[in-house]
């Protein structure tokens, strides 16, 4: 088991290397790091620049020395900011990370719950009823879900009802002045994670129904109904058992895309994430903290991919290597 | 808890079909011979799909929503109330709701918002087909490759499209727009890019699932060249997931390339693009925000509902 | 089909008799039917199928695929899909236990009436221990001390001949071999001392030479515990080294039963003597060529009139009475019935010439 990991793992850092490489060269020769310079005009300064900045080598030397920089802990100063890139990034990271918990939590207690329910209920009115939901849920663009969310249980309500402040927060994580776990939070919270999870939770729910059906008509459960276990005993111990597998590993891969996924929330939302930072970076060409960005939103999608397996290994017997 | 699972002895559905003496192959009818001998009378591939596909109604009733959206966006010069663009520059004529005059309200600057989703359509599925049908062929032919050779061909193919899994792919995708500019072709070929490694995985998973079997055995022990057996015998068989996945596509090409388009990242006209704008002259005017979405909840929806309907149609035993 | 009221059905249950007060056949089908409906039409799996299973016996229930015996076998325990039409009685030591609910049969499966299926591998839970798949058999039905489980569980898996059964007993299926995997579903249905012990085609998916073991096992193993087996199969090899009496399926009804020697040696069933003809023999001249039966097994949608193998049928009249009545199950002795119009005839014919009666010494149809 171990060496199998080890193994993916040493395979895994090529494929890193490559995309980082791929995606620094594209940031690069995207923006231009001078431009905030073009003030001076003067083409001996641009070029002094240019040459401290190392942008007149190979594309690949760049890439070194970057890559070297990054290992060392050095990631460079926004430009836009003027942080230090390695505190600008792990601070969006721990306000995304909030958000993505608890989507995560809620959207896998919800799938696996109606998940399971439309199977065992299949063609009853609910498993229609849910599984057109699902089938709305994963067909809706979800920026388009948070405005219109963000109409009907904000805005409008404030009208409706006539309250001085909307119901439900959709700017940013907290009020001014106000911090930690408390009502306030919880405001704020609601509109993103809902967002966030309304299209997890139709992809997961989907998932899981689909999953849970194969398991229910499998020889195994037909072998211990014969055996005469109780049905619901059956359906606990040994449908959702096997039928929970697979979606452990969706669910691990999805979260770890979140990390590099939440643009368009966090940006309609104003909250102070990894998405949102690689917008308004993108917006004003801010190469360095793109450029970091990438990478470290690259590692976590990998290091979420291994998880993954590791966890499949783990539940599934069958892939355990001896 | 037993009580509650008692009146549904279907949840344990062993598989009829697969039970003996169930004919696996409904659609095959039976004709009584002379005496009394039933002989089947087997109808073609095709045949069966299409009986197959018609008993899928959610399938057929999104096929033929799309066939209309198709024709109503493309056929906006003649069905669009209002040409293209045109300002009604009379004061009060902006961000109107929804009326008999105009469908669909009218804009912040006068439009009439339902030609506007129209035209913005055309652009929008555009750039779903052409994304879906660039990255089905690439992916398609990559991952047969992968699949049918396999050695250090199938793990540098395999290697590549891990990238795919790897990247944040709207990110990615969004400084493509900014380095190879935003006209529709380009965003076409960018987001095709990114998607074709997601299909060339499920491609070769097909291709190896069938290089397997013994009928691809039998034809290279007839002397069958590779290229011979990869188009002859493999792709027929891989066509189910393929075509799923062509849906798929189109289903994800359009979501993104709205997503992008939003964000600021995409062409300029699209539906994204409708919502982008509708968002920044909001003011409580709801029906900007509607209708474009509903226009993208709509065709997706279409997508996906016919993709499951032609998966069933294709391979009634599949696992999905 | 009627559902009895749930108390009512338990009831049924808990007054079933013990084997040893019981002095009725064991397990007596009378008249099942079942059929599906399909988008093409119903699907009459099983026709008025009635037989009989007697304490301390193997009956072979032999018939090709789509003959109906795998549905019949699923319905005496009640595992047919729900949307599957049942008719009939299936009396279990003089208990009707047909269309009993699920909770009702609970307590008898596995427990008196226990099941082997086809497909070892597909029909044990993957991820769980083969040891405790079959501690769990044991403990659904009776209330034992881990350390009494476990034990239990090893002195199983020694009974069907698996060795180091301490150590395998915590092995997943996938770490078994074939043959293995299969003696333990055996293990698992055993665990209880089941009366009946319904065997669902155990050795097809098994090597020849496995095959032999595996029922080895299953005879000694059902001596011990004194069950009688309803051995299903396409086999009639397997038929005739291991069964008593044999019943002969084809489209969902009984062709022939009997005694082993009187189906084998008198088969009385133009079907029947098809299958015996088309088995290869060694002592036949090699130029002969192999018997075979025409035409191809029946639609159970479209089934043909009268008798369903008369399309088939070297006997048949056509037309006639076989395209006309459905054949009546003709009583040949007291142990052996066919269902041929002319199942008199064909039996009287089957007093062979001396020449050609069977050596004592030669197995039929092995």
């Amino acid at each position: 088991m171990g060496t199998l990991l080890l193994r993916r793992l040493l395979y895994s850092i090529p494929v890193l290397l490559v995309a980082s490489f791929l995606m620094f060269w594209m940031v690069r020769t995207t923006f231009d790091p001078t431009a905030r310079l073009r003030v001076s005009r003067d083409p001996a300064v641009i070029e002094e620049e240019r040459e401290r900045l190392g942008l007149n080598d190979s594309i690949f030397t760049q890439y070194r020395v970057w890559l070297g920089d990054f290992i060392r802990g050095d990631w460079g100063e926004s430009s836009r900011t003027r942080q230090p890139v390695s505190e600008v990034i792990p601070q969006a990271f721990g306000n995304t990370l909030q958000l993505i918990v608890w989507g995560v939590l809620i959207s896998a207690l919800i799938a696996i719950g109606i998940g399971v329910y439309s199977a065992l209920k299949q063609y009853s009115a609910g498993d229609y009823v849910f599984t057109g939901l699902t089938y709305v849920g994963i067909s809706m663009p979800p920026f388009w879900f948070a405005l219109i969310a963000i109409h009907f249980l904000a805005v409008a309500p404030q009208d409706w009802f006539g309250l001085s402040s909307p119901p439900v927060k959709f700017v940013g994580l907290h009020d001014v002045g106000s911090s930690g776990l408390n009502w306030d939070y919880l405001q704020h919270l609601i509109l993103p994670v809902l967002t966030l999870s309304v299209q997890l939770m139709a992809s997961w729910t989907r998932f899981q129904r689909s999953s849970t059906l194969d398991v229910l008509s499998s020889d195994y459960i037909r072998t211990a109904r014969a055996k005469g276990v109780p049905r619901g005993r059956v359906i606990v111990r040994h449908a959702m058992r096997n039928s929970l597998i697979p979606l452990v590993t969706v669910i691990a891969v999805d979260a770890g895309l979140l990390f590099g996924g939440l643009i368009i929330t966090e940006t309609i939302f104003s909250i102070p994430g990894m998405g949102r930072l690689f917008f308004q970076s993108l917006l004003q060409g801010d190469v360095v903290v793109l450029e970091a960005w990438m990478l470290v939103v690259a590692i976590f999608i990998l290091l979420f991919n291994l998880f993954a397996d590791l966890a499949y290994g783990i539940l599934d017997p069958r892939i355990r290597v001896q | 808890m037993s009580d509650r699972f008692d009146q549904d002895q279907s949840v344990f559905a062993t598989n009829v079909e697969t039970l003996p003496g169930v004919p696996v192959e409904p659609g095959v009818p039976i004709e009584e011979g002379p005496a009394g001998a039933a002989e089947p009378v087997p109808l073609s591939q095709w045949q069966l799909f299409y009986r197959r596909f018609k008993r899928h109604k959610l399938g057929v009733a999104s096929l033929v929503i799309l066939i209309l959206l198709f024709v109503m966006c493309y056929g906006a010069d003649w069905i669009a109330p209002f040409p293209k663009g045109q300002q009604d520059l009379t004061p009060g004529s902006e961000n109107q709701a929804p009326s008999w005059d105009h469908l669909f309200g009218t804009d912040q600057l006068g439009r009439d918002y339902f030609s506007e989703v129209l035209y913005a359509g055309q652009v929008s599925l555009r750039i779903g087909l052409t994304v879906a049908i660039l990255s089905t062929l690439i992916g398609t032919i990559f991952g047969a490759i992968a699949g049918y050779f396999g050695g250090w061909v199938d793990q540098i193919i395999m290697r590549t499209t891990d990238l795919f899994l790897i990247v944040p792919a709207v990110a990615v995708l969004a400084v493509g727009q900014q380095r190879f500019g935003s006209s529709a072709a380009t965003v076409s070929y960018v987001l095709a890019a990114l998607l074709w490694m997601a299909i060339a995985r499920i491609v070769r998973g097909q291709t190896l699932a069938v290089k397997e079997k013994e009928f691809v055995e039998a034809a290279r022990a007839v002397g069958a060249s590779g290229r011979r057996i990869v188009l002859r015998h493999i792709l027929p068989n891989c066509i189910g997931p393929i075509v799923v996945n062509v849906t798929l596509a189109i289903a994800v090409a359009i979501i993104v390339e709205s997503t992008l388009s939003f964000l600021g990242f995409g062409v300029g006209s699209s539906w994204g693009n409708l919502l982008n704008t509708a968002r920044g002259n909001y003011d409580n005017n709801v029906h900007l925000l509607y209708f474009p979405g509903l226009a993208i909840l709509l065709t997706v929806l279409c997508v996906n509902a016919l993709g499951d309907g032609l998966r069933d149609a294709l391979d009634p035993h599949a696992k999905h | 089909m009627a559902e009895t009221d749930l108390t009512l059905d338990e009831l049924q249950i808990e007054t079933i008799p013990d084997r040893d007060t019981w002095r009725g056949p064991l397990l007596e089908v009378r008249g099942l039917s079942v059929s599906f409906p399909t988008d093409d039409g119903l699907v009459r799996a099983v026709d008025n199928l009635s037989f009989v299973l007697q304490d301390d016996e193997v009956l072979g229930i032999v018939g090709e695929s789509g003959s109906g015996k795998t549905v019949t076998s699923l319905a005496i325990l009640g595992l047919l899909p729900k949307t599957a039409q049942i008719g009939g009685e299936i009396l279990f030591c003089g208990r009707n236990i047909l269309g009993l609910t699920e909770r009702a049969l609970t307590p008898i499966r596995g427990d008196r009436i226990a099941m082997v299926f086809q497909d070892a591998l597909a029909g044990l839970n993957p991820v769980m221990t083969v040891g405790w798949q079959i501690a769990e058999a044991v403990s659904v039905h009776q209330e034992l001390e881990k350390s009494e489980l476990a034990d239990r569980v090893v002195e199983l898996l020694a009974l069907v001949g698996i060795p180091n059964p301490r150590e395998r007993a915590d092995q997943y299926p996938h770490e078994f071999s074939g043959g293995m995997r299969q003696r333990a579903m055996i293990a698992m249905s055993i665990a209880n001392d089941p009366d009946v012990l319904i065997a669902d085609e155990p050795t097809t998916a098994l090597d020849v030479t496995i095959q032999a073991q595996v029922l080895d096992v299953l005879e000694r193993v059902a001596e011990k515990t004194r069950s009688s087996i309803l051995l299903i199969t396409h086999d009639l090899g397997v038929v005739a080294g291991v069964a008593d009496r044999v019943m002969v399926m084809y489209a969902g009804r009984e062709a022939e039963l009997g005694t082993v020697e009187e189906v084998f040696y008198k088969p009385s069933h133009p079907y029947t003597q098809g299958l015996l003809a088309s088995l290869p023999r060694i002592d036949r001249r090699e130029s002969e060529r192999l018997h075979r039966i025409v035409g191809q097994p029946p639609s159970l949608i479209h089934v043909p009139s009268g008798c369903p193998f008369h399309p088939r049928c070297p006997e048949a009249e056509v037309p006639g009475v076989c395209v006309e009545e459905r054949p009546p199950v003709v009583e040949l002795s007291v142990t052996h019935v066919s269902a041929c119009h002319f199942a008199e005839r064909l039996h009287a014919g089957t007093a062979v010439p001396a020449a050609d009666a069977p050596r004592d010494d030669e197995q039929a149809g092995s």
